[in-house]
Order: C-alpha cells, then sequence, then structure tokens
C-alpha cells in the first residue's frame, strides 16, 4: 500500500507540467490569430483612441508572459474573464451549461460501455463466426459514421415521425429528471453509436489475444471449462484494456457532445463554443477548452491511479 | 506495380472496392464541373425542396438548386480538405516524431510531454478553438484539424524509430561512416515508415468527419460553396418539409470514411512485417 | 616489428541499468595490442564483456574510462567529419546476419553501400566492384536483386563479408560470426575468412565463446571473464599450457576433439554461477568460481603480468593451480 501511494503522488507529480502546458497552450490559442487582436475587437473603421482603449482595457498591451500569468493566476481563482460579447463571466456560463453535457456523456459512456462489453466479449469468444464478422462490420461502420447525420435520423425518425423523444432542447436534471432524460436520450444514442464501436473494436482484440494466448491454451487442456476461462483469466486481464478504453472514449465523446449538440438546440458547452467561435469570443472560447482539457486530464489521471491499483507491474517502472 | 495492386484488390474485394471507390470519387472531384448537370450555385426560387426527377436526380434544395450538382462539387472540397489536414499533419508530426525518436534525452522527453498535452485536448474542440482564432473557413478549419492529428503521428513516429534505430543495420552503416541524415533517409524512414502509412490512411477519415463537423457547425466551408457538412446543416433546417434531403449528403460522408478505413485496415494486413511477403 | 593497428588502454565501459541506479561494468580495464596480420581471439562465456569490447573497438561504444587507439590516434579526438571517414578501416561482422541487413534493400544495394557513401566513383564502377565481392565471397550473381529475407543465414554471413570488404578494412571484428549459423556449414564460413584473410592481408579481432573456433583460426588467444582478461598469450601455449584456472576449465569442458596433447587430463567443473557485473567479486573476481581459491583470492586483485614472453596471467597462483608452474 505504500508503495502504491508513492506512486500515485508520483503521478500526480507528472500530471503538474501537463496541465501547465495546457494552460500555455489555450493561452497561445490568442497568439494565433491574425493581425491585431485590438483591431479585430474594435470592429470596421473604430478609431485609433479606440483600438488603444480596447488593448488597454484587455490587457493586450502588456507583455506575452506578463498577460499569461495574470490570466493563469485567475483561472486558477475561478475566474475566466468575460465574455466579449455579453459581458457575462465565463466561468459562470461554463458552469451553468456543464451539466447537460455531462448529462448526454455519460449517457452515451454508459450506453457504450453497456452495449459494447458484451457484443465485444462475444464476438472475441466466437471468432470467425458470422456473429463475429456482423459485429465487426458494425464497428466498422460505427466508426465511420458522422454521428451528427445519426443524429439527424434519429430526430427525423424517432422524435419527428413518431413521437417518441422530444426534438430539442434539455431540461436540468434537478428540475425534472424523466423529462431530462428523455432530452437528453436521442443525443446520448448518437454519441454511443460511435462509442459502442470503439469499445467493441478494443475489446474483441485485446480479448481474442488473450484467449489465443499459449496460456489460456494450456488452460484449456487441463480441462478448465471455456466459460470459467473467460471469467476468470480473461476479463480479469481484459480491465485494463477497458479502463484505456473508458479515457479514449471521454476524450471522444466530450468533443462529439459539441457536434451533437448543435442538432439538437440544446444549450451545452459545445453550442456555447460554437457560437464563441464564429463571432471571436475569445475569452469564452478559451475557458471551454480549458475546462474540457482540465476534464479529460483529470479522468486520465484517475485511470492511471486505477491501473496502479488493478495492475501490479504497472508500477514497476 | 499495377499488375500487383490489381492482384491484392482481387484478394481483397472489400479494399479492392474502397480503391475503386476512391479512385472514382477523385476522378468525378477532378470533373466536377464537366460531369455535373448544373452550376453547383445556381439558384431557382420557382423550384425548392423539389422531389427527385429527371431534370434534377437528386431534387432541389431550399433555394432551388439542384442537389446532385452540388454534392459532386461537395467532392472536390471534401478530398481538398481531408488530404490538406492529414498532409500538415504529417508535415509537423513525422519530422518532430523522428528528432524525438532518433536523439532521445531531453529533447524526447520534452517532445513527448508536449505530445502528451497535446493529446488531452478533445480533437474537435482544439480544432473549433484553433478555428475561432485563425477565423472562419476551409483552410483555417483544416489547418487546425492538421495541428490536432500531428501528435497522435508524431507518437507514432517517435515509436518507431526507437526500435529501428536499435537494429543493427544501423550500427553497420555508422560504421561505414554514414552520416547522419544518409542513416535517417536511407535506414529508419523506410522501415519506420509502414504503419505511418496504415494510421495516414485512417486519419484521412478522421480529417473528413471532421471537416464535416465543422462546416455542418458552419466553421468550414463558407456558404454558397457546397460542401456535404454544409448540405446537412441546411438540409437538417428543413427536415420536417423533405426530409430526403439528408440522405444523400450523409450517405457521401459515409462511404467516403468507411472506405478510407477499409482501406486503410487492408493495408495494415498488408504491410504487416511478419508476413514479410513481398 | 610489426605496427599495433588497434591498442586498447585500461579499457572500462560501463552502462546505467534500468533503474538507473546501479552500473553495469561491462569492460573493467582491459589492454592489449593487436598487431598487423594477426588474429587476435577473445574467448568467454556470456556476459563477460566481449561483444562490448568488439564494439567499442569499432567506435560504436564509447569508452567509459581509458582509450582505445586506432593506429596511433584516438579517434574520439577528430572531427566527427574525420571520425566517418578514418572508422572504415575499421569493421565488425555481427553474429546475427539477418539483422545487420536492411530488409528492405537489395543485396546488390546492400553490399555497394559502403561504397556509395565514401562515393568518388561512378555507379557503374562500384556496381562492378560489389559484383566482383558477391563473386568472392562464393554466391551467384543473381543474389543481388534479392532481398536478405530470400537467403539463408550462411548466405547472408557472406554478404555481410563481402560487404565489409568493399571498403578493404584494416581490421575485423568477428563478433561470434558463426555462433548463429548450422554447424555444417560453419567450417566454409571459417575457411572464407581464412583465405579472404591471406589474400586481403587481414587483421582479426575474433570474439566468441566456441573453444574450438577460436583454436581453429587465431594466432593469439585471451580469455575473458567479467569485464577483465583473465590470461592472454600464443593459442598453442593457452591450448597446452594454460597458467589460470578459468582458461584450465574451458579448455577441459571443450567438447570438440582436441588432440590428446591439447587436453587436460582431467575435467574441471566449475560451480556457481557467473556473478553479476554490476557488483564484481572483490579482489580476483573469478574467485567464486574457482576451484583452487584461496584467502589471498578474496583480498588482493592479481596484477595483470607476464609470466612468458608473450603470456599474461592475473591470478595469484598463476601456474600453481593447473600443475604447470615453471
Amino acid at each position: 500500500m505504500r508503495g502504491q501511494s508513492r506512486l500515485i503522488g508520483r503521478r500526480l507529480a507528472q500530471i503538474l507540467p501537463v496541465i501547465v502546458l495546457a494552460t500555455f497552450v489555450v493561452f497561445g490559442l490568442l497568439q494565433l490569430v491574425p493581425g491585431d487582436i485590438a483591431v479585430t475587437l474594435a470592429g470596421e473603421n473604430a478609431s485609433d483612441e479606440r483600438i488603444a482603449e480596447i488593448r488597454h482595457g484587455f490587457g493586450l498591451d502588456r507583455p506575452f508572459l506578463v498577460q499569461y500569468a495574470s490570466w493563469l493566476w485567475n483561472a486558477a481563482h475561478l475566474d475566466l474573464s468575460r465574455s466579449y460579447l455579453s459581458n457575462e463571466p465565463v466561468f459562470d456560463q461554463i458552469v451553468h451549461r456543464f451539466p447537460t453535457s455531462l448529462l448526454i456523456v455519460c449517457g452515451a459512456m454508459v450506453l457504450s460501455l453497456v452495449i459494447g462489453i458484451p457484443l465485444g466479449i462475444l464476438a472475441a469468444t466466437k471468432p470467425g463466426s458470422r456473429l463475429d464478422a456482423a459485429v465487426t462490420s458494425f464497428a466498422s461502420l460505427g466508426v465511420a459514421l458522422p454521428s451528427f447525420w445519426l443524429a439527424m435520423l434519429l430526430v427525423a425518425t424517432f422524435a419527428l415521425s413518431w413521437n417518441w423523444f422530444p426534438a430539442t432542447g434539455s431540461v436540468a436534471l434537478s428540475k425534472d429528471p424523466t423529462k431530462a432524460v428523455l432530452h437528453a436520450a436521442l443525443p446520448a444514442i448518437a454519441l454511443a453509436a460511435g462509442g459502442v464501436a470503439e469499445v467493441v473494436r478494443q475489446l474483441r482484440s485485446a480479448l481474442m489475444e488473450i484467449l489465443s494466448s499459449q496460456y489460456v491454451r494450456t488452460l484449456h487442456a487441463k480441462g478448465l471449462s471455456p466459460a470459467s476461462i473467460l471469467w476468470k483469466h480473461g476479463l480479469k486481464n481484459v480491465s485494463v484494456n477497458l479502463l484505456t478504453v473508458v479515457g479514449l472514449l471521454v476524450n471522444r465523446l466530450l468533443g462529439a457532445t459539441v457536434v451533437v449538440e448543435a442538432v439538437f438546440a440544446i444549450p451545452g458547452m459545445g453550442s456555447l463554443i460554437v457560437h464563441a467561435a464564429i463571432h471571436k469570443d475569445f475569452p469564452v472560447v478559451q475557458g471551454v477548452v480549458l475546462s474540457m482539457v482540465i476534464i479529460v486530464i483529470c479522468m486520465n489521471l484517475l485511470i492511471d491511479i486505477l491501473y496502479t491499483i488493478l495492475d501490479p507491474r504497472v508500477g514497476l517502472k | 506495380m499495377i499488375v500487383s495492386v490489381a492482384r491484392w484488390c482481387w484478394h481483397n474485394p472489400n479494399a479492392g472496392a474502397s480503391l475503386i471507390f476512391l479512385v472514382g470519387l477523385f476522378v468525378l472531384a477532378i470533373l466536377a464541373p464537366v460531369v455535373s448537370p448544373y452550376a453547383p450555385t445556381a439558384q431557382n426560387v420557382n423550384n425548392v425542396l423539389a422531389e427527385p426527377s429527371f431534370a434534377h436526380l437528386l431534387g432541389t434544395d431550399d433555394l432551388g438548386r439542384d442537389v446532385l450538382s452540388r454534392l459532386i462539387h461537395g467532392a472536390p472540397a471534401t478530398l481538398y480538405a481531408s488530404f490538406l489536414a492529414v498532409s500538415v499533419a504529417c508535415v509537423i508530426g513525422i519530422p518532430v516524431g523522428l528528432l524525438a525518436g532518433f536523439l532521445g534525452g531531453w529533447v524526447d522527453d520534452v517532445i513527448s510531454r508536449v505530445i502528451d498535452t497535446l493529446l488531452s485536448f478533445p480533437g474537435i474542440v482544439l480544432a473549433i478553438g484553433v478555428t475561432g482564432a485563425l477565423g472562419i473557413g476551409l483552410t483555417n478549419g483544416m489547418l487546425a484539424v492538421g495541428i490536432v492529428f500531428s501528435p497522435q503521428l508524431a507518437r507514432l513516429v517517435r515509436a518507431q524509430t526507437l526500435v529501428v534505430k536499435q537494429e543493427l543495420y544501423v550500427d553497420a552503416a555508422r560504421c561505414f561512416g554514414a552520416s547522419l541524415g544518409r542513416i535517417i533517409i536511407r535506414h529508419i524512414t523506410p522501415n519506420a515508415i509502414q504503419p505511418v502509412i496504415v494510421q495516414v490512411t485512417l486519419l484521412l477519415a478522421v480529417a473528413l468527419l471532421a471537416e464535416a463537423s465543422l462546416s455542418f457547425l458552419g466553421l468550414g466551408v463558407q456558404p454558397p460553396h457546397p460542401s456535404w457538412g454544409g448540405m446537412l446543416a441546411r438540409a437538417y433546417n428543413y427536415m420536417e418539409i423533405a426530409p430526403e434531403q439528408m440522405y444523400s449528403p450523409g450517405i457521401a460522408i459515409l462511404l467516403t470514411a468507411l472506405s478510407f478505413n477499409t482501406l486503410g485496415e487492408a493495408l495494415r494486413v498488408a504491410l504487416d512485417p511478419t508476413r514479410r511477403r513481398r | 616489428m610489426s605496427t599495433s593497428i588497434v591498442t586498447v588502454e585500461d579499457l572500462r565501459i560501463r552502462f546505467p541499468t534500468q533503474d538507473k541506479r546501479e552500473t553495469v561494468k561491462a569492460v573493467d580495464g582491459v589492454s592489449f595490442a593487436v598487431t598487423e596480420g594477426e588474429t587476435f581471439g577473445v574467448i568467454g562465456e556470456s556476459g563477460s564483456g566481449k561483444s562490448t569490447l568488439g564494439r567499442a573497438v569499432v567506435c560504436l561504444l564509447k569508452p567509459s574510462d581509458g582509450r582505445i587507439l586506432h593506429g596511433d590516434t584516438d579517434p574520439y579526438t577528430l572531427s566527427s567529419a574525420e571520425l566517418r571517414q578514418r572508422r572504415r578501416a575499421f569493421q565488425i561482422i555481427f553474429q546475427d546476419p539477418n539483422a545487420a541487413l536492411n530488409p528492405r534493400m537489395t543485396i546488390m544495394d546492400s553490399i555497394r553501400e559502403p561504397l556509395d557513401i565514401i562515393g568518388g566513383t561512378s555507379r557503374v564502377e562500384r556496381d562492378r566492384r560489389a559484383m566482383a565481392m558477391l563473386d568472392r565471397v562464393g554466391l551467384p550473381a543473381e543474389f543481388g536483386q534479392r532481398y536478405p529475407h530470400e537467403l539463408s543465414g550462411g548466405q547472408k554471413q557472406r554478404i555481410n563479408i563481402a560487404r565489409v570488404l568493399t571498403v578493404r578494412p584494416r581490421l575485423i571484428v568477428c563478433d561470434e560470426v558463426v555462433a548463429a549459423l548450422d554447424v555444417s556449414i560453419r567450417a566454409d564460413i571459417l575457411n572464407l575468412f581464412a583465405d579472404l584473410q591471406r589474400e586481403f592481408g587481414l587483421t582479426y579481432l575474433f570474439i566468441t565463446h566456441d573453444l574450438g573456433v577460436v583454436s581453429h583460426v587465431s594466432s593469439r588467444i585471451a580469455v575473458m571473464y567479467l569485464g577483465r582478461f583473465m590470461e592472454l598469450g600464443p593459442a598453442e601455449t593457452l591450448a597446452q599450457r594454460p597458467l589460470h584456472p578459468y582458461t584450465e576449465a574451458l579448455m577441459s569442458a571443450e567438447p570438440i576433439p582436441l588432440p590428446s596433447s591439447m587436453r587436460g587430463s582431467r575435467r574441471i567443473i566449475l560451480h556457481g554461477e557467473i556473478p553479476s557485473p554490476t557488483n564484481p567479486p572483490s579482489g580476483c573476481r573469478f574467485r567464486t568460481r574457482c576451484p583452487a581459491a584461496k584467502d589471498r583470492c578474496a583480498a588482493e586483485e592479481p596484477v595483470w603480468r607476464e609470466m612468458e614472453a608473450g603470456h599474461f596471467v592475473a591470478c595469484h597462483f598463476a601456474g600453481f593451480v593447473t600443475g604447470r608452474a615453471e
């Protein structure tokens, strides 16, 4: 246990430079803006005075590192400055919209795992069979399918034609749980298609490799039933792969939700950043990107820690 | 060489079909102005959202523009987008990976850290962020996507370089007095490149989907230029009246992405060094 | 007096271990000189550091301490461009003939590569020379267009030899060159080595663990154990009158029939495992397995001294143990 807490401590220490670097990248995004930001913000035909006013007002006349340091300092205190457009604090906007996106992502994650894991196991235990071929084809399809198109098709069928689910908008979980889930269902399903495909692929290949290994063949020869081999040996070893997949999924789903939200007119993080990008509302863009990155990094940290607990070999680097 | 490719296609029907589809798409993209029945931006407000007919094989959109022509003209934009993004990823990712793998030491440590960090960003989100900063438009969007892809490519190239640089024939080349450049070009790259080729093909599919997503959100191809993602966005608005507008662009995207994927997977099997058969 | 092609002065090579906490002392103080035209054999078990020594001689590994001289120059004092040029005279042939060839290059490309690097001649001329070498090692011309995976181990080793010869090296380090080959073709390859030495005036540093091989080809033999030489002397002397217990044990264990005059009358069996090179035993490093170790062996490291002309040993009781003291 001692060794494990030391490893965990080491992982935490390794995360720090990554977080700092990530914040640097997020802040650096601003540097990509062609030309002078102040000019862009001031709009067309702005007077020189107006431009200078804006430049000073947003602190753009300070050296880069000073700007970065003050932005970082503020961010650490949960102050992500204000939107250029609405002057609302960015942090508040994010916090307000986060639960909506979170509901969808969690739903998609749960669906992906609940459907993907059994399918992956089935395909791995019967390689080369028709079932396996069907599952693999389905997985290939899922990866190539644009999630927003699937979302559109789902809306067309289930919402508009059959009226099973609402087509747009969202409801907070705290206000009305059933309605909230109903609103989140179609988006989650749209996202889950890609998620299931990913889970099935990874699980199938990892499990197949284990089940065809020398060790397992020895177990067979010893007379253990296929079911118990699968449970005891196969799945235990694959749990590490599953963790990796979950990490991948978090990254993927967070990204995909941005697009899917547009289809359903859901006021989540996705629509926030898209709107901001189109209207050059840089603080909002930075704020959303930063929060998503922090989420992914924290999830990966969690997964790493779970790794060291599950797989004793991983820690002994 | 054509003969061996043809033979390979015969043995791998999926890959063969994908290759034929992609080549066909490519030809279509080049010949778009010649092949398409109408100009993609020609509006006809008297004939909006028409059903498929002889005059308009796939109907017309909400501004009376022929859907088939827009679809055909969307192909070059799509292919350009995918290849641009992947090229950017290669131009950035491959040299960085080679450098990190070959030099090792602190250079490798720093580069690996940066790669890890960039991989923590959800792809689309970072692409939107970069596009927001650079300004919306197809080229900027694809530059953003390319930048987002380069870390994975760099990581792959680095891993391959690490393996290959330990090979004995690299040592032999050093003994003959080979220069660094010669070793990298003649020995390391050819032997490290195969998984990279597979990955690049698969990335073409992802780039395609990214372009479609960005165009769908209004950040990529700007109207009135046709793009499959943009067509889907418009079709969505009129979904209740004319739902069949949604099918053709979506299927086009799906088939193309599927073809890239299938080709990539088939290449992975074909280039597998454990079954080296030339 | 013949010139020394390679002089090794108190060479030490250390590697950090995986967890960076300890160092592996692969080569721990080796000194000798190789004269032109001879075949200098180095024999030892795996883990003795002999391959490391060989690689260091051709500048694939940098000495941690001590130095290696090519002729009278320390190659590491040269600029990198000069080093690239000078090092061609010192080549190596590896144990794994397959791994030494780039799988994506044709045989002809591989053999021609050293000439390509040197430059200065036309492509046609380089092809001709490469072809000539291919022929010289006994392979048909059509092999030039093949790829390594289409050939056998013995054929690939011949190609490695051909490739090295294109630059007319002065010294060739032969690192276990026949160990990976079928026993039936070893003799052929070794004979090829011998022929080429005569024809091209080559000097060999012959590294092996196989006593039968080394006595077959070498003029002098050095016995290496855990990073140091235990004994060094003319091949025949070592075989007939070894002064070091380790040498005697190696000689007696050799299964390949030697003339009875060369065989010891009793078989010496060494006990124990070879110690870890991160932590060699104090005093004489062989003492943990030596059948005749005494207290002095643990306390004091034996000095490397010349017992007879050209015959060096590091043992407190050299000669006494083997019953061959003068």
